[in-house]
C-alpha cells in the first residue's frame, strides 16, 4: 500500500530535530540554542594562537570542481544552499558566498585566516561549529578551503548550488513532433525511438478477447459479458488492419457507459481523496463525505481542471476533502487541518510530498518549513505561526502558493479569494504540473508503472518524458477531459501489448515493453464475482436510479474487500499494494464473506438445470471470456456430477475465481 | 501442474520455509540501518509475545497499586477515597495488589510490576486515540499508516512457526464502537497486509479461522484444493510462465492451506482442551458456553455476563504460543463505557473485571512455566491509561472532563474511577527474561496518585519489548523515502533494568 519508494540513504540528522513530549522543555533550549549558532554571530578577530593553530593552506594548487565542491555538497549545501540560507547565508554562487550571512562576509578573498567560514569550520569555538550536523572537516579539508580562499576563491561559473528549476512544472510540448493526422497513435509515434533505442521488436498485440477483457476491467471495472464478447470478437472484416479502429470502437463505446464507468473509477478517487471513511473524526464531527460529488461529476465527466477546482475551492457538497480530519484532542502541528490540506492538494494533483516539510525543512527534497505553512495558510485563518517539529517558532508563513512562479497570491486577502487564487493558479496556464501528474497517475493505472515513479514525485525525469509531456499537453487541448486521454492510452498499440512481469518492485534501469501484469482490486474482484454469480451488493442511496443492486465501490468494505487491499482512507493512497499474502488468502480460503456469496451463487446457479458441460462453458466464458479445455471439463465434469450439485457448483466457482487467469489483467 | 495430492513433511517444511524466506527477503519497505551494519541487534530473551490489553483503561488504584480505601456509604465525597477495594498480600513482601487480584497476587514473584507508566498528552481524551499510541508509539494522525507492534515484530521477525500467523489478535469486534478507530492501528500500515492481524474476535470460534467455511466437510475442503490445483495445471496461462503476481497468488493459497491443514491448526480448537484445565482459567466455563455477538451487549451487568470470554483468549494464547505464536495480543476487548471503560458503576464493573482477569492471567503464567515456555515467551499486561474518581488528564495538565461528578455519592454507580488518569499506570511483565519479584517506580499515596519516580513512556516500553525479542528500537523502514523508526525517531530506551 505505501507508495512505492527507492532505496535511498537516509539523513539519520532527521531525527535530532524531534522532540519528546515528556522531555520538551528540557530539549526546548537545546532547539533554541541550535537555531542561533546556526548563524554567523559577531566576533572578535582572531588571536595569534589561534590562527596558528589553523591547519596550514594545502600546499598544492586547487581546483574548485575536484576539491571544493564535494566539501560544499558533504558538509554545506544542506543549510546554506538550495533555497536554504541558515544565518542568512547562502552558497549558491561565488557573489552570494562573498555576500555573506547574518554576520557579515563568510570569506575575505585572499585572507583566509580572516575568513569566518575558516574560523568556523576549524571548530576553534567549540560552541560554533560548522557543519552543525554531521561530521567536522577534516583539517585536509580546512586545508583545501584555505588554499582555495588564499588563491583568490576560483569558483567556475557552471557550478551552481541553486535550488534548480522544478521539473514537469511548465507547460511545453514534447521534443519530437507528433502527427495527429497519422493512422499511428500520437503514443505509438512518441514510443517508436524508444523502442529502436532499447532494441525492441514490437510483438503482435494481444488476441482480442485479452484485449476486451483488459479494456473492460480498465473503464468500467467488469467483465466483458458473453454476448458482449461474443460480439466483439466476431465482428465481421477482421483483417488485421483493421485491428485498431474496431478496438478503438469499443474502447470509445466502454468510455460512454456513464454509470459503469464511474462505479469503477470511485474507488480511485475514493482512495487519493480519502474519501468514504467511516471513522476516525466522526466522533466529534470532525469529517464529511464527498461522495455524492463524487458520484455525479464522474459520471458527468467534469473536465479535469474544473474538478480540481472544486475540490481545493470548494462549495459544501465537495468541502470533506479540504475539511480533512478533525481529531478530539491535540493534534501535531503537522497534522491541523490546514497542514492536512496543504499535504493532501500537493501530492494528489501536483505531485509533490510536503510531508516532511510540514515539520521541518526536508532531508529528502528541497521542500521547507515555509513552504508547506504557506500553503496551510492559504487554507488557515490568515497567516500561520510556523512550527518546527511541534514548537512554535514565532514566525508566521505568509500565504503562498508552493510554486509561487506559478501565480502570486495576495497574502492579506480573505480565506474565499485565498482559495479562488489556488484554483485559479493549479489551472491556470501557467501550470504543466498538474497535467502530468494526473497523466502519469492513469498511465500507471493502466500499465502498473508510472511514465515516473514513484507517481507522487513528479520533480523526477520520465522514462519516456516526450511522452508524459505529450499526454499532459493533449489533456489540455482536450480541455482536460480524462476520458479523451484515457481512450489516447487504451487505443494505443503499446496498450495491446503481450503483458510483462512487473515483479514487486521495479528496478531503477526499468525498460518499458508492455502493460505489466496487474490484479484486480478488490472492489473489482468483488464485481467479477458479482456478474458471475448474480449476488450483489443490496441498492445504496449513491448509486443511479436505475440499478437496484450495487456495486464493490458503493458498498461499505466487508472482510473480504478489505482483505484483499481496500485501504481505510485515513492516508491518501495512490499506488495499492497488488502482492497476494497469506492473511489474504486465508480470508478467500476460508472466510465466511465469500463462502456465503459462493453459496449463494451456487444455488442461483444449479437451480438453472442447465447440464454438467454447459453449466461448465457457461462459467468459463463469463469468468475468463474463453472456452474450457477438454482437460477442463472433463475436471469438472467430476466435480460437479450429473445431474450438478449444489455443492460441487460452489466448488468450482471457488476454484475459477482463484485462478491467475481470473484474478490478474494480462 | 503436477500437484502431490498432499505435501510430505519434509516437502511442507522446504516450502514453506521457502516462502517465507523469499515473503522476508522480497518484503517492502525495505529496513535501514540494520541492512547497512549500523545498527546492534539485541540478544533477544524471548521469542514470542502476548500482550493483554486492559481494553478502556484500566485504574492503577483498583488492581496492582492500590491506596487508601474507603468503602461505600452514602454521602461519601469522591474526594475521600483513592480505592474502592481494600488491599492484599502478594506473594512479593513489597508489592499490594487490590482485592479480586488473588490468583496474580501469588504469581507475582515470576514477573515484574512497572506502576508509573504515563501515557501522552493527547488532549482531550479520546480512548481509540491512547490506544492508537499505545499500539504504534505514535500519536494519530500521522502522515504514513502506522504498525502496530505485532506487525513490527511479524514484518522484522516473521513467524516462529511458518505455519502460524506471526500476528494474532484475539478478542476484538470491529463493529462496535469507534470500531473504525481501533481498526486504525490494528494493521500492518505501510509495511502491508502480510503482517497485518489474524483477527479472533471470540476465542471460543477460533477454530472456525482455521477450518473450512460453514457447512463444508474436511474432506470436501481438501478435494477443493486438489481440485484447484489440477485446474490451475490445465489452465492455459501456464503457458505465460510464471510472474510476480502468479507466483504470489499460487503461494499464498498454498500457504492458507497448509495452514488449515497443519497440526498447528488443532491449537485453535479449544475443544480439544480437557474441561479441567479450560476451568482453570475460567472457573465457572460450562461445556458449549458461547460468547458470541448475539449477546446483549449492553446491558448493566454486561461485564459479568461476559466473564470467560477474555479467560478463553488466554487459553488461547497459551495454546498458539506452544504451537509456534510469534506475537499474540488478547484482549478484554474496547467497547465504549464497557469493560475497563468505567464511566458509571466503577467499583462493580471494576469488580467483574477482575474476574475476568484474575484466574486466566495467572493461569496462563503457570502453564507456560510449567511448559518450560515462561522463559522465552513475554506476557505483557497493558492498558492505554488509568483512572481516578476526580482527575481528568494528569494533575498539571487537565483536559475537559467528560463525566459528571456529584460532590457527595448518593447513589452507588458514582462510587468508582470515572474520569480518564494519564500520570500513572500499571503495566505487568512476566517472562521473556524480565526480573522476577521485582518492582518499578513508584507513585503517590495521596491524591493525585502521580509518578513520582521512574517515570515510563511508551517508546521506553516499546524499546524494552523489542529489546526482549531481539529489535533495535533505533531499526527502522524506509517509507515515501524516509525512515519511519520502531520507537518514535528511533528514540525508545530499553529499560535494562527490568530484565534479569
Amino acid at each position: 500500500m505505501a507508495l512505492q519508494s527507492k532505496p535511498t540513504q537516509v539523513n539519520p540528522d532527521c531525527e535530532k530535530f524531534k522532540v519528546r513530549g515528556s522531555r520538551l522543555r528540557v530539549q526546548a533550549s537545546v532547539l533554541a540554542f541550535v537555531f542561533l549558532a546556526l548563524g554567523f554571530s559577531t566576533r572578535a578577530a582572531l588571536t595569534p594562537e589561534q590562527i596558528k593553530s589553523l591547519p596550514p593552506p594545502a600546499a598544492e594548487k586547487v581546483v574548485f570542481a575536484r576539491d571544493i565542491k564535494p566539501i560544499f555538497e558533504s558538509s554545506c549545501i544542506k543549510c546554506h544552499a538550495r533555497g536554504r540560507s541558515k544565518g542568512g547565508l547562502q552558497l549558491d554562487t561565488r557573489a552570494t558566498l562573498l555576500h555573506g550571512g547574518d554576520s557579515g562576509p563568510a570569506v575575505v578573498p585572499g585572507k583566509s585566516q580572516q575568513s569566518l567560514l575558516i574560523e568556523l569550520v576549524s571548530g576553534l569555538d567549540p560552541d560554533n561549529v560548522m557543519p552543525k550536523k554531521g561530521t567536522r572537516l577534516t583539517p585536509t579539508q580546512v586545508g583545501l578551503l584555505r588554499a582555495w580562499i588564499d588563491s583568490g576563491l576560483q569558483w567556475d561559473p557552471k557550478i551552481t548550488f541553486a535550488r534548480p528549476a522544478p521539473l514537469n512544472l511548465t507547460p511545453h510540448l514534447p521534443k519530437q513532433k507528433v502527427s495527429l493526422n497519422s493512422k499511428i497513435n500520437p503514443i505509438d509515434q512518441l514510443l517508436k525511438p524508444y523502442f529502436e533505442k532499447t532494441k525492441f521488436k514490437s510483438p503482435q498485440v494481444v488476441e482480442d478477447h485479452v484485449f476486451a477483457r483488459r479494456a473492460y476491467l480498465d473503464v468500467i471495472g467488469l467483465l466483458p459479458t458473453t454476448p458482449e464478447l461474443d460480439a466483439f470478437v466476431t465482428q465481421p472484416a477482421r483483417a488485421s488492419a483493421s485491428t485498431l479502429p474496431v478496438r478503438a470502437t469499443l474502447v470509445h463505446h466502454l468510455l460512454s457507459e456513464n454509470a459503469p464507468y464511474t462505479e469503477n473509477w470511485l474507488s480511485f478517487w475514493n482512495d487519493l481523496l480519502r474519501n468514504d471513511y467511516r471513522g476516525t473524526g466522526y466522533i466529534d464531527g470532525g469529517r464529511k463525505q464527498i461522495s455524492k460529488w463524487l458520484y455525479s461529476v464522474l459520471n458527468t465527466n467534469l473536465a479535469y481542471d474544473q474538478f480540481v477546482s472544486r475540490l481545493v475551492n470548494p462549495t459544501p457538497e465537495c468541502e470533506g476533502f479540504v475539511k480533512g480530519i478533525v481529531w478530539r484532542g491535540t493534534v501535531n502541528a503537522s497534522q491541523s487541518p490546514s497542514m492536512q490540506a496543504a499535504q493532501n492538494v500537493s501530492q494528489i494533483f501536483m505531485g509533490v510530498n510536503l510531508k516532511c516539510a510540514s515539520c521541518h525543512d526536508s532531508f529528502i527534497n528541497d521542500w521547507r518549513l515555509v513552504d508547506s505553512y504557506g500553503l496551510a495558510s492559504v487554507y488557515g485563518d490568515g497567516a500561520l505561526e510556523m512550527f518546527l517539529c511541534d514548537k512554535p517558532t514565532g514566525q508566521k508563513a505568509m500565504a503562498t502558493f508552493i510554486y509561487p512562479e506559478l501565480g502570486e497570491m495576495d497574502p492579506k486577502a480573505d480565506r474565499s479569494a485565498r482559495l479562488k487564487r489556488v484554483a485559479e493558479i493549479m489551472t491556470g496556464p501557467k501550470d504543466g504540473r498538474l497535467s502530468r501528474t494526473i497523466v502519469n497517475r492513469l498511465w500507471a493505472r493502466f500499465f502498473g508503472r508510472g511514465l515516473i515513479e514513484p507517481v507522487d514525485d513528479m520533480e523526477q525525469v520520465a522514462w519516456n518524458q516526450d511522452l508524459l509531456d505529450w499526454l499532459a499537453e493533449d489533456l489540455v487541448a482536450n480541455h482536460y477531459d480524462l476520458k479523451k486521454t484515457i481512450e489516447r492510452i487504451l487505443t494505443s498499440r503499446a496498450y495491446q501489448l503481450p503483458s510483462v512481469d512487473l515483479g514487486e518492485t521495479t528496478p531503477k534501469d526499468f525498460v518499458f515493453r508492455g502493460p505489466g501484469i496487474r490484479r484486480m482490486s478488490a472492489e473489482q474482484f468483488r464485481d467479477a464475482i458479482g456478474q458471475i454469480t448474480e449476488v450483489w451488493f443490496a441498492k445504496n442511496e449513491i448509486s443511479s436510479a436505475t440499478n437496484q443492486q450495487a456495486r464493490a465501490a458503493l458498498a461499505p468494505a466487508d472482510p473480504l474487500t478489505t482483505a484483499l487491499g481496500r485501504p481505510n482512507r485515513e492516508q491518501v493512497l495512490t499506488t495499492r499494494a497488488s502482492a497476494a499474502t497469506t492473511l489474504q488468502a486465508l480470508e478467500l480460503t476460508n472466510g465466511e464473506t465469500l463462502a456465503k456469496i459462493l453459496h449463494k451463487g451456487a444455488a442461483n446457479l444449479a437451480s438453472s438445470s442447465l447440464a454438467p458441460d454447459e453449466l461448465v462453458e457457461q462459467l468459463y466464458r463469463q469468468s475468463l471470456g474463453r472456452h474450457p479445455s477438454a482437460v477442463e471439463k472433463s475436471l469438472a465434469r467430476d466435480l460437479l456430477g450429473d445431474p450438478v450439485h449444489k455443492e460441487g457448483v460452489e466448488d468450482l466457482l471457488w476454484a475459477i475465481v482463484m485462478l491467475p487467469d481470473f484474478q490478474l489483467i494480462y | 501442474m503436477n500437484t502431490p495430492p498432499s505435501l510430505s513433511r519434509r516437502d511442507f517444511i522446504r516450502t514453506a520455509g521457502a516462502a517465507t524466506l523469499s515473503a522476508l527477503a522480497a518484503g517492502y519497505p525495505r529496513q535501514l540501518l540494520a541492512e547497512e551494519g549500523k545498527l546492534d541487534k539485541p540478544k533477544p530473551t524471548a521469542d514470542s509475545v502476548i500482550v493483554l490489553w486492559m481494553a478502556g483503561g484500566m485504574a492503577h488504584t483498583e488492581t496492582f497499586d492500590p491506596k487508601h480505601y474507603v468503602p461505600f456509604e452514602k454521602g461519601i465525597a469522591p474526594s475521600d477515597f483513592l480505592s474502592t477495594f481494600p488491599s492484599i498480600d502478594t506473594s512479593v513482601d513489597n508489592i499490594k495488589f487490590s482485592e479480586g487480584l488473588e490468583k496474580l497476587a501469588r504469581v507475582m514473584d515470576r514477573g515484574t510490576l512497572i506502576r508509573t507508566y504515563t501515557a501522552g498528552d493527547l488532549g482531550f481524551i479520546l480512548h481509540s486515540r491512547h490506544q492508537f499510541h499505545w499500539h504504534t508509539g505514535y500519536a494519530p494522525p500521522q502522515t504514513v499508516a502506522a504498525p502496530h507492534l505485532g506487525a513490527v515484530i511479524a514484518r522484522t521477525l516473521g513467524p516462529l512457526n511458518p505455519v502460524m500467523p506471526a500476528f494474532i489478535n484475539i478478542g476484538q469486534r470491529f463493529d462496535v464502537g469507534e470500531s473504525e478507530e481501533v481498526k486504525a492501528f490494528t494493521t500492518a500500515g505501510f509495511l502491508g497486509s502480510e503482517y497485518g492481524p489474524f483477527n479472533i474476535p471470540f476465542p471460543d470460534e477460533a477454530a472456525d479461522s482455521v477450518r473450512p467455511p460453514g457447512g463444508m466437510t474436511p474432506a470436501r475442503f481438501q478435494n477443493r484444493d486438489k481440485f484447484y490445483k489440477k485446474l490451475l495445471g490445465a489452465s492455459p496461462i501456464s503457458e505465460h510462465g510464471s510472474s510476480y503476481q502468479k507466483d504470489s497468488l499460487v503461494r499464498s493459497l498454498d500457504n492458507a492451506y497448509r495452514l488449515l491443514d497443519s497440526p498447528a491448526a488443532k491449537a485453535f480448537d479449544l475443544t480439544l482442551e480437557p474441561l479441567e484445565n479450560i476451568r482453570k482459567y475460567v472457573p465457572e466455563y460450562e461445556p458449549g458456553r458461547r460468547f458470541n455477538a448475539k449477546q446483549d451487549r449492553f446491558g448493566a451487568k454486561y461485564e459479568e455476563q461476559m466473564i470467560g470470554r477474555f479467560g478463553l483468549g488466554c487459553l488461547l494464547a497459551r495454546r498458539l504460543v506452544e504451537n509456534g505464536a510469534r506475537y499474540i495480543e488478547v484482549t478484554t476487548e474496547y467497547i465504549p463505557f464497557l469493560n475497563w471503560d468505567t464511566h458509571e458503576n466503577g467499583h462493580t464493573r471494576a469488580a467483574a473485571m477482575k474476574r475476568q482477569i484474575d484466574s486466566p492471567v495467572s493461569q496462563l503464567i503457570l502453564d507456560l512455566e510449567e511448559r518450560g515456555l515462561l522463559n522465552r515467551t513475554l506476557i505483557v499486561l497493558a492498558s492505554e491509561f488509568s483512572r481516578d474518581a476526580l482527575i481528568e488528564g494528569r494533575p498539571d495538565k487537565k483536559v475537559k472532563d467528560q463525566v459528571e461528578v456529584p460532590d457527595k455519592i448518593q447513589d452507588m454507580k458514582f462510587y468508582g474511577m470515572h474520569r480518564h488518569f494519564t500520570d500513572a499506570g500499571c503495566v505487568l511483565l512476566f517472562g521473556g527474561g524480565v526480573k522476577r519479584g521485582y518492582l518499578y517506580g513508584r507513585t503517590a499515596d495521596e491524591r493525585p496518585c502521580k509518578t513520582l519516580e521512574k517515570r515510563v513512556v511508551i517508546e521506553d516500553l516499546h524499546a524494552s519489548i523489542y529489546h526482549a525479542v531481539g529489535i533495535s528500537p533505533r531499526l527502522s523502514y524506509e517509507i515515501e523515502k524516509r525512515p519511519f523508526y520502531v520507537t518514535r525517531d528511533g528514540k525508545g530506551q530499553p529499560m535494562l533494568d527490568l530484565f534479569a
